[in-house]
């Protein structure tokens, strides 16, 4: 699972955790469930049609996960006659409800993320993918569509509602096949959310965390007595060109610098009140951000999350 | 290039909408102050403003507590300006206070377990909740201007939706196959008359239990007439989103994703007869020279250490081109999303500032880059032009 705010690089992440996972010879799917096609994207695919995967590298592929179209799929599961279920799909109730009911759609959703994790490859018998990535969505809808299975056993207390909500719930909290990592940027907001999000779901859901990703880190290697000193300078330059370029060059020496700090403030309050092993992903300046980005942290994750994660085994 | 001038003379309520992370609530913030500033009796509604800026708008000192109750915040000028945070979390509980029709159903209602896990679950309340509450205090005319922080939701648009879907449930034509009939003979006679039904009745008795079945029964039949006006209230909600005096305000910032959704925001705004208004481009990079000259590495490395930094000159040079490097990526995903845009469409670019805006003066720095009226009162003072900070 990769949880966190809007805006901060969750897809960026997952993508980058997917490469790598493929890169490493797992058969990987990774699961987008709000229909933006954002990962497909990055690799330069049309989104798959709704419920369908699409495979953009060797062994990576990409899941348009979606609640309806994860609820018919399962309805012909457990009613196998055609009739009935087009005379279902078509009514209005069934529209109306589906599109209605709470917590529905967040329960197909993650009904089917369990669905792939377990699903077995017809031709080989294997489990068909080693390792399911979920893009969640932003936070509060990520605690939304997590929670659903819980909330689903607990108000359907009989029936196979209930059963089937307890298999996923078996999933999603047993450490040895899941993991909750989050994503973040060391700023005030993302980190808030991220404390309240890893409280909810490692203390009060009980799901094994994972990593915690801190995206667009800002480091500096100048000082502001430096920027300083090109202040005094520049303004005894007699060319007025060279002087506005200086002038520039320190401002934009002060923002780098402002958002440093800002990151180095918030990366404390982490270390401080999220205890997972942290890998630090540097804020990549460029004029696009593509595939070649993502690539650039896929290798960062390869080395430093690999560091990481081995050091916490050995502890 | 128009600011964001005219559509503040225009208009009564301003709606910021955009995706999480692009600075849409210090944008709000910012949009309210200088309304206020102006002379106009001015309300802020914000969703979950950060920790700083709550304090700023007075909303933090009593905690959770502040939901719901409106704070009036000292200013210059003839003008007010009053926060409030809206009430999310108790959005459901306050429905079902104010349209049940005594206090027994009330009680039945909010005891009722399906209900309790709706309220907590059913995606939209909230979004709903919000538009409610800026109809509330919009028809009480307390206020000139009022600008509305929407939720942090990844699509927008689930906001402009919310009403619709919680209609669309309360539909009565859906409520009636879940009401009471269901322990008489209405279902069981159902059953009879038509094999399909009876075999999808006994499929949904054996996967939920019956009892389950009794208590969602139990909640619709209890909800009879409290939302008979529900329709009604949806209409008057979006009478309200469409109205000539409403103004949707889309915060981004120039990035290639943000702006995909952004798109997809404006197609759909357009869709549901929703008037866009104003682009607020926020954390803009300004590039600083377009025409190559003196961007040499070099060159500016030797320049630098002309100016002192001999030690630091590499450093303040690659931070620079590389600031440049964004700077052009965004100026060139700015011009395209505004090729899309109608010429009606007021636009603002914001620069990254070099900290988190968060108290009055930090949302005054905005000021300038929202409203024509604002750089040239700043020009006039002392100084040339907008400043950037430190």
């Amino acid at each position: 699972m990769v949880v966190g705010k809007g805006g901060v690089g969750k897809t960026t992440v997952a993508c980058a955790l997917g490469l790598e996972a493929a890169r490493m010879g797992k058969r990987t799917v990774l699961a987008e469930v709000d229909g933006s096609g954002r990962a497909a994207g990055l690799f330069g695919a049309e989104p798959a049609s709704v419920g369908e995967a699409v495979q953009v590298r060797p062994n990576l592929h990409i899941l348009n996960a979606d609640g309806k179209a994860s609820l018919e799929e399962y309805l012909a599961l457990i009613i196998p006659i055609r009739r009935l279920l087009d005379a279902v799909f078509a009514s209005r109730i069934y529209n109306y409800f589906v599109a209605a009911a709470p917590g529905l759609k967040e329960l197909m959703t993650i009904g089917k993320i369990w669905w792939e994790a377990e699903r077995l490859d017809e031709a080989t018998g294997r489990r068909r993918w080693d390792l399911v990535i979920l893009d969640a969505p932003a936070t509060g809808h990520s605690v939304q569509y997590l929670r659903m299975p819980q909330a689903t056993r607990d108000a359907f207390s009989a029936g196979w509602v209930a059963r089937e909500s307890q298999r996923v719930v078996d999933l999603l909290t047993d450490p040895h096949r899941t993991a909750v990592n989050f994503v973040t940027t060391a700023e005030e907001m993302p980190v808030n959310e991220t404390i309240e999000m890893y409280r909810e779901l490692c203390g009060e859901l009980h799901m094994p965390p994972g990593m915690l990703f801190v995206n667009r880190v800002h480091r500096v290697n100048f000082h502001r007595e430096d920027l300083a000193r090109v202040t005094t300078a520049a303004a005894t330059l007699k060319s007025r060109d060279e002087r506005a370029l200086l002038q520039e060059v320190v401002r934009r020496g002060h923002e780098e610098l402002g958002w440093a700090e800002i990151n180095t403030e918030y990366l404390k309050r982490l270390s401080r009140e999220v205890d997972l092993p942290r890998v630090e992903l540097p804020y990549v300046f460029a004029e696009e951000f593509g595939l070649e980005q993502v690539r650039e942290l896929s290798r960062h994750i390869e080395t430093v999350g690999g560091a990481v994660a081995s050091k916490r085994a050995g502890a | 290039m128009k600011t964001l001038d005219t559509v503040l003379a225009r208009h009564r309520v301003m709606i910021c909408a955009g995706s999480g992370g692009v600075g849409k609530t210090s944008t709000a913030a910012a949009l309210a102050l200088y309304g206020a500033r102006q002379g106009l009796r001015t309300i802020v509604l914000t969703i979950d403003p950060a920790r700083r800026l709550a304090d700023a708008l007075g909303l933090h000192a009593v905690g959770n507590e502040m939901r719901g109750v409106p704070r009036q915040l000292p200013i210059e000028g003839d003008g007010t300006l009053t926060a409030m945070m809206l009430d999310q979390k108790g959005a459901w509980d306050a429905l079902v206070e104010r349209h049940a029709p005594s206090p027994e159903a009330r009680d039945r209602i909010l005891t009722n377990r399906f209900y309790q896990h709706l309220s907590q679950t059913f995606a939209g309340s909230q979004e709903y909740m919000a538009v409610e509450q800026l109809c509330e205090i919009h028809d009480s005319g307390q206020y000139d201007l009022i600008v509305v922080d929407t939720p942090p939701t990844q699509h927008a648009l689930d906001f402009l939706e919310a009403p619709q879907r919680i209609a669309d449930f309360l539909d009565k034509s859906v409520v009636k196959w879940f009401v009471k009939p269901y322990f008489s003979a209405g279902w069981a006679t159902l059953r009879f008359m038509n094999r399909t039904v009876g075999v999808l009745f006994r499929k949904i008795e054996e996967a939920t239990g019956v009892a389950a079945l009794a208590e969602v029964s139990d909640f619709f039949t209890s909800m009879g007439g409290l939302f008979e006006n529900f329709e009604a209230r949806v209409r008057r909600v979006y009478e309200l989103l469409r109205a000539r005096t409403t103004a949707f305000v889309l915060v981004v910032s120039p990035e290639e994703q943000v702006l995909r959704e952004a798109e997809y925001f404006c197609r759909a705004v357009g869709e549901l007869r929703m008037p866009l208004r104003a682009v607020v481009f926020n954390r803009v990079h300004h590039e600083f020279s377009g025409r190559g000259r003196m961007l040499d590495r070099d060159r500016l490395v030797a320049l630098l250490a002309r100016a002192g930094a001999q030690t630091s000159g590499e450093a303040l040079a690659d931070n620079f081109l590389r600031f440049e490097a964004v700077a052009r990526g965004d100026m060139v995903r700015m011009e395209v999303f505004r090729a899309q845009l109608s010429k009606h469409v007021a636009i603002a670019e914001v620069p990254n500032f070099d900290a988190d805006l968060h108290d009055m003066a930090g949302l005054a720095r905005m000021h300038p880059y929202l409203f024509e009226s604002a750089a040239s009162r700043s020009r006039t003072s002392e100084r040339a032009g907008p400043t950037f900070g430190a």
